[in-house]
This record gives structure tokens, sequence and C-alpha cells, in this order.
């Protein structure tokens, strides 16, 4: 094909499968980062929850130094608030109006909603809670936050995938406090990490799916 | 058969209005956004923008950001509703096959 400005028009059948390629490119851009935002997640929970438990006897196959544990799950849990706070902002750069507002608020809602979660478990600790109630009080206040925020955001989105998985995420977090320390942290690992992978897996092949059909 | 709106139906315009048409009625997109979106060259866009501009289905806003001036860019009520009457037309004239895309 020569090489054209764009004023010249196509046959219908043609003309659609542009618009139907333009408008899968720009639902890409906007959710390639969510889905990755999603991987990481799933990954941060997956690895660092299974480092935690790994620190006790409980894992059969091998046991990681409590001291490495904690910093590869801190480490891991500041990766994850970094890395999907840059890319959640870049997504609607560029954006003005009710869109890019909604998308900010709810971003600053996950800042307020972690940052809470931190206080009120320092205001335990100075209370004389012991490092074996921290260590079920910890993810399952935050699983309540991030099962809540998935909530919200199907609420506003009315998007009933992620409202679903609002409510595994609160399942799993207050289901796991049951099983006592470390075994809580064998939950999150799988049920919550794998949860987020098994999510974003699908959010990926759905994309995927929809990118294919108006390639072709 | 109707004729597809001549303003529309041409391959960079079509792409311009159904990137626009991608987000919500009361927000807009930057000039240089729009532009990665589209990976077209500036003053193609421009040349095509002034097009759309012009039949009002675009409305243009010059703002500054600092000191740096910023073009955004949004469609128009009319231009939304040019873009989903071309879209229908373009269906129907294929039979109203096919019902994805713009959704």
């Amino acid at each position: 094909m020569e090489p054209t400005d764009g004023s010249d028009a196509l046959d219908p059948a043609a003309m659609l499968a542009l618009q139907e390629r333009q408008a899968s490119r720009v639902d890409d851009i906007f959710t390639r980062p969510t889905i990755a935002i999603v991987y990481i997640w799933g990954v941060a929970w997956t690895v660092g929850f299974l480092a935690l438990w790994s620190a006790s006897d409980e894992n059969p196959w091998f046991t990681t130094p409590p001291a490495v544990a904690g910093w590869l799950f801190g480490i891991l849990m500041v990766g994850g608030i970094v890395s999907s706070s840059i890319i959640g902002s870049r997504v609607s750069r560029g954006i003005q109006g009710a869109q890019q507002v909604q998308g900010t608020m709810y971003g600053i809602a996950w800042a307020i909603g972690c940052t809470a979660a931190a206080v009120f478990g320092g205001a335990l600790f100075a209370a004389g809670m012991a490092p074996a109630l921290a260590a079920i009080f910890y993810p399952a206040i935050y699983s309540l936050v991030v099962g809540l925020l998935y909530l919200a955001g199907g609420a506003v989105w009315r998007d009933r995938l992620m409202y679903g998985m609002g409510i595994w995420i609160i399942v799993v977090g207050m289901a796991a406090p049951f099983f006592g320390s470390p075994g809580n942290a064998l939950i999150m690992a799988i049920a919550g990490g794998g949860g987020f992978l098994v999510y974003a897996t699908f959010l990926e092949a759905t994309r995927r799916r929809r990118a294919h059909r108006s390639a072709a | 058969m109707e004729e597809l709106d001549p303003l529309i139906h041409a391959q960079a315009r079509l792409r311009i209005m159904s990137t626009l048409a991608a987000i919500d009625a009361d927000s807009s997109m930057s000039f240089p956004r729009l532009q990665e979106m589209l990976d077209m060259t500036a003053g193609n866009l421009s040349t095509h923008l002034r097009k759309l501009e012009d039949g009002a289905y675009v409305l243009v806003t010059k703002t500054h950001r600092g000191r740096t001036p910023v073009t955004y860019l949004e469609l128009t009520t009319l231009g939304r509703r040019a873009f989903e009457d071309y879209m229908t037309g373009l269906r129907a004239m294929l039979g109203g096959a096919s019902g994805t895309g713009t959704s």
C-alpha cells in the first residue's frame, strides 16, 4: 500500500476493520497497564507470603531465614506500591475531565487505605500487640483494604469481574486468620496471590481474544 | 442507500474519531497523547483535526500547563452522534453483520 496522509477512504469492510483495529489499540493502551499491575501483585503476594510461611518449620522443602523473609516481603510490598502507582498514574496521562478526576481519586483512595492500615497496626503495636498476633493482623487488614477498593472500583466502573475479585480477596483475607500463623501466610500466598495471577491471566486472555478478533 | 458522512469517511479521520470516542463524553485528550495513540505525524494529525473542528465534530481547547501550551481535543455532542451514525451506517452497508468495535 502507498503511504498516505489518510485522506482517502477504503471500501466499507476495510473501513470497519480499520476502526476495529484502532478501537482495540486504544483499548490495549488502557487495559494493558491494569493487567500489569494485577500481575505484579500476584507475584508479590505469592512470593512474599511463601517466603514468610517458609520462615517457619512448616515448609517441608526449605526454610527461609526469618530476617531474609521479612526483608523480601517488605521489598516486594514497597516495590508493588511504587510500580503500580507509577504505572497507574501513567494510564490517564494527557486526559482531562471527569474520567481523569475519577482515576486520580481512586488512586488516592489506595494510598489512604494502605496508610490507614499501617497506622492502625502501629497503634495496636503501641497498645501491646505481640508479633505473633501482628503476623495475623497485617495480612487480614490489608486484604480488607484491597478487597474493599476492588469492590469500589468494580462499582465505579461497573466491572463485575473486578467486584467479584474484591469479594474473593476479602473472603481469603478473613479466612486466613483462622489458620493461625504461619498457616495464614500459605493461604494468602496460594488463594490471595494465586487469585491475582488467575485474574490477571484471565484479563490478558480476554484482551488477546479481543485484539485477535479485530486483527482478523 | 445513504451516503457515509464524508467528514468521517477517511482513514485518518475515522481513526481520530474512534479514539476520541473511547474516552468519556466530558473528558478531553491532549494532542501528544492523541498523536501517540494514533501513531500519526503532528502535521498530518493537525490537518485532519482542523477539518473535524471546522465541521464542529471536535472541540479544540488551547490551555497552558505551566509555561508550555497544551492543546486538548474532545468530541462535541454533534461529533459523537455523527460517529455513532457513521458506524451504524457502515454496519448497515455490510448487512448488519458484526457488532463489535465501538463498545
